[in-house]
C-alpha cells in the first residue's frame, strides 16, 4: 500500500464470516505477527488489514518520518485508500495511541474504535510514571510487567519484553526485524515517552463508539490508567480482561475476540 | 609531538558488593554512594595535577560523563572554565561537552567562547557523539545522533564565527532564530576543533573538514584505518595532505622509574575497563541505535555489549595491543614512537594516567617523568616515511 511517499507492508486476512466489515489493525511495538492465533478468530468478523508503520517490519523508514504527526497522517491516508466505506480501527498499545489520535482528527470512514491497552496520554502527576519506560527498563522487568504469564506468549509473537525471548528458536531474520522495529519505535516515542501532552484535552472529540480493552495484569500501563483514559472518551466502554497483561490479544485470544466481536456486532445497523 | 593529560576524575570508592549487585554502575547507581567530602578531595587533587602539568608542559584534556562512578566531571565547560584560570601556559582541550545531549548548541558555543577569552586563546574544542547511559542520564533520543552531532557542530561553528549580528537557524534538530553570542572567541577565526571517533565515515568527514581526529584506545590497526580514512577523504576532495597535528590518540599511560613500576601501577588503571563500564543491557546492546539492525543477531546471541571490549586486561597485553604506554621513560618513549610509525604519523598523545585506582601521588610522579624524560625524546622526530637511521645520523652531524 502506498500512502504519499510511504510504502507500507500490509498483512491481510480475508473476511471468513462474510460480514463485509473491514478491520484496520494498528500495531504496537512490533507489527501484527501472521502467526498470532487471534487473527483467524477475528477474521470471522471482518476482513483484516494490518499495515506496518514506516520503519517497522518490511515497511521502509523514510529519513524524515519520525513523529506521531507523520504516523497520524499515514493512517488517515490508509483510511482514504481502503475501498470500504466503513472501517473499524483496532489499535494496540503504541498503535492504540495512533488510533486515538486518528479518531480525534476524525475520518468519514471511521465507524468504530477499539483501543487495546493504549498509551498516548499523560494522566498522573509530574512525579508519577504512567507508562513504564520501555528503553530504560531492564528486559526482565519489562517482561514481568507486560505479561500475566510470559508462558502464554504464542510462538513467534513478540510483545513488550521481547528481548527475554531471544534464544535458539529465534531466527536471524526475526532478530534483524525486531532491532529495526525497536529503532523505529525510539524515533517516534523516546520523548515524551509514549505520550502526547496535549492529547488528553482532545479525546472528547472522538465521535465514534469506542471500546477500551485492558489486560487486568498489565503493569506497563495499569488498568487504573485505562479506566481514566476511557473516561475521557465520551460514551466509551471499558472492558477488563482477566489473566492477561499488556497484550490480551496474545494472552487470551479467544476471550479477547469474543469481547471485541460483541462490540463490533452491536454496530450492525 | 605533544603530551596531554586526560583524567576523568573517577570515583573508585563504592563498596565492591554494591557494584557487583548493581545492574549498571552508570545511569542508575544511587548517588548516596558518592560522598561529597571525598569528591571535594578528588577535585582538589586533580586540579593540583593540572597546575603541575601547566608548569611542566603537559597539555590538559577535560570531558564529562554523567551519573556514574567513572567520572565526576559532570559539565566539561564548567571544569574547563576552572582550568582556564588555574593555568597560564598549556593548551586546554574540552573533549567534550555532550552535544547530542545538550538541547541548545548556541549555549555551548557561548560557553566555549567565554572559556577561550578567559584562557586568552588556549582553548581547543572537542566533540563526542556520546551514547549508551548518557542518552538515559540526559534523556536524549539515541537515534540519529550522528546527524544531530553534525548539525550541532555546524551551528556551533557558525555561532563562533559570525560577528555581524544575529543569524537564524531552523535545522532538523535545532531551532534558534536569533543567534548572537557574546563574547566572541579570543582565537580567530575560532578555536581548533577536535572529535573523538573511530567510525570510518565520520573520520572521512573530519578529514574533509580538517578537524583533529582522536582515537580512544583503538590499538594499532583500528587507529591506522581511521587515520587512513581521514587522509583518503582529503585526497579525494582535492585537499592538501593533513599534518600530523591533525591526529591524536588516547591511551592508558604510566611512566615509572622502572619497567616493573610502570606496568605495576599501569595495571591499576585497568579498573576503568573491568569495573567502571559495567552497564545494563538496556543501556548497551539493546539501546536503540546502538548497533546496525543487521548486526543484531551476532551481538544479541553472543551477549556482546555495544562495543567490543578487550577481554585480556593484563597491562602487558594492553601495551602489546597499543592501548597502554607503560614502563620506564625510555620504554614509554619507544612505545610512543613505535605507535607513531605504525599508525602513519601522529602528533598528540593523550595519557589517561589518573584513572582507576592510581593515586594522586602516583599520577604526579608519572607526569613529572613524562615531561622530563619522555617528552624530549618525542621532539623533532623524522618524517614518518623517512629512513630513521639515516635521519638520526644527519641530525647528529648537523648538531656538531
Amino acid at each position: 500500500m502506498k500512502i504519499g511517499p510511504f510504502e507500507l507492508e500490509v498483512l491481510r486476512r480475508a473476511d471468513t464470516g462474510g460480514s463485509g466489515r473491514t478491520l484496520l489493525l494498528i500495531h504496537g511495538i512490533n507489527p501484527i505477527s501472521p502467526k498470532a492465533p487471534f487473527l483467524d478468530l477475528l477474521a470471522r468478523h471482518g476482513e483484516i488489514v494490518a499495515p506496518s508503520h514506516p520503519g517497522f517490519g518490511k515497511s521502509p523508514g523514510p529519513d524524515d518520518c519520525d513523529t506521531m504527526y507523520d504516523l497520524v497522517h499515514v493512517y488517515l491516508g490508509v483510511l482514504d485508500a481502503l475501498p470500504a466505506e466503513r472501517v473499524t480501527a483496532i489499535g494496540f498499545s503504541f498503535g492504540g495511541w495512533i488510533a486515538a489520535e486518528v479518531a480525534v482528527c476524525g475520518h468519514r470512514k471511521l465507524d468504530r474504535l477499539v483501543l487495546v491497552d493504549p498509551v498516548g496520554v499523560k494522566l498522573g502527576g509530574r512525579e508519577e510514571r504512567d507508562i513504564a519506560h520501555l528503553f530504560n527498563t531492564s528486559p526482565a522487568e519489562l517482561e514481568r510487567r507486560a505479561w500475566h504469564d510470559p508462558a502464554n506468549r504464542p510462538p513467534g509473537c513478540y510483545g513488550v519484553g521481547w528481548h527475554a525471548a531471544i534464544g535458539e528458536a529465534m531466527s536471524d531474520e526475526e532478530m534483524v526485524t525486531l532491532a529495526r522495529n525497536w529503532d523505529s519505535l525510539c524515533l517516534y516515542a523516546w520523548r515524551p515517552h509514549l505520550y502526547n501532552p496535549q492529547l488528553k484535552h482532545w479525546l472528547h472529540r472522538i465521535a465514534v463508539p469506542t471500546l477500551v480493552v485492558w489486560g487486568d495484569s498489565d503493569r506497563i500501563v495499569t488498568p487504573e490508567y485505562g479506566r481514566r483514559y476511557a473516561a475521557l472518551i465520551p460514551g466509551s466502554e471499558f472492558a477488563p480482561i482477566a489473566a492477561a497483561g499488556h497484550h490480551p490479544e496474545l494472552e487470551r485470544p479467544q476471550v479477547f475476540v469474543e469481547r471485541v466481536a460483541r462490540f463490533i456486532e452491536a454496530g450492525k445497523a | 609531538m605533544e603530551l596531554w593529560n586526560h583524567c576523568e576524575n573517577p570515583y573508585p570508592f563504592v563498596p565492591n558488593e554494591v557494584l557487583e549487585q548493581a545492574e549498571s554502575v552508570r545511569a542508575s547507581l544511587p548517588n548516596k554512594y558518592c560522598d561529597p567530602k571525598i569528591a571535594a578531595r578528588l577535585y582538589d587533587e586533580v586540579f593540583d595535577e593540572y597546575r603541575l602539568c601547566d608548569d611542566i608542559g603537559i597539555h590538559i584534556v577535560t570531558n564529562e560523563h554523567h551519573s556514574g562512578i567513572n567520572n565526576l566531571w559532570a559539565a566539561s565547560p564548567v571544569i574547563t572554565g576552572v582550568v582556564a584560570r588555574l593555568t597560564r601556559n598549556v593548551r586546554i582541550l574540552s573533549l567534550g561537552t555532550l552535544i547530542t545531549v545538550r538541547p541548545d548548541p548556541v549555549r555551548v558555543a557561548e560557553e566555549y567562547a567565554t572559556i577561550d577569552v578567559l584562557s586568552k586563546g588556549r582553548l581547543e574544542i572537542g566533540f563526542v557523539k556520546s551514547g549508551a547511559t548518557e542518552m538515559v542520564s540526559g534523556d536524549a533520543n539515541p537515534m540519529r545522533i550522528r546527524e544531530r552531532e553534525w548539525e550541532a557542530i555546524d551551528l556551533i561553528e557558525k555561532a563562533l564565527t559570525t560577528h555581524d549580528g544575529p543569524f537564524s537557524w531552523e535545522g532538523k534538530f535545532f531551532i534558534h532564530p536569533h543567534v548572537n553570542i557574546w563574547p566572541r572567541p579570543y582565537q580567530q577565526p575560532r578555536p581548533d576543533f577536535w572529535a573523538a571517533t573511530s567510525d570510518l565515515p565520520t573520520c572521512a568527514e573530519l578529514g574533509r573538514r580538517g578537524i583533529v581526529n582522536t582515537l580512544l584506545f583503538g590499538g594499532y590497526d583500528r587507529t591506522r584505518q581511521a587515520f587512513d580514512s581521514y587522509k583518503k577523504a582529503r585526497a579525494e576532495a582535492g585537499l592538501p595532505p593533513p599534518g600530523e597535528d591533525r591526529f591524536s590518540y588516547m591511551a592508558f599511560a604510566y611512566v615509572g622509574d622502572t619497567d616493573e613500576e610502570g606496568l605495576r601501577i599501569g595495571q591499576k588503571i585497568a579498573w576503568f575497563l573491568t569495573v567502571s563500564i559495567k552497564s545494563a543491557p538496556q543501556f548497551s546492546k539493546f539501546q536503540p541505535g546502538a548497533i546496525d539492525p543487521a548486526m543484531a543477531p551476532a551481538a544479541w546471541r553472543s551477549g556482546a555489549s555495544r562495543r567490543p571490549r578487550p577481554t585480556n586486561l593484563d597491562a602487558e597485553v594492553l601495551v602489546g595491543q597499543g592501548q597502554m604506554f607503560a614502563g620506564n621513560p625510555d620504554t614509554v618513549a619507544r612505545q610512543i614512537k613505535e605507535f607513531r610509525r605504525k599508525v602513519g604519523g601522529i602528533c598528540h598523545i593523550i595519557m589517561m594516567t589518573r584513572q582507576g585506582l592510581v593515586t594522586h601521588d602516583e599520577a604526579e610522579k608519572s607526569f613529572k617523568r613524562a615531561a622530563k624524560y619522555v617528552l624530549p625524546q618525542l621532539q623533532d622526530l623524522p618524517p614518518i616515511d623517512a629512513d630513521e637511521t639515516a635521519w638520526e645520523a644527519r641530525r647528529a652531524a648537523a648538531a656538531k
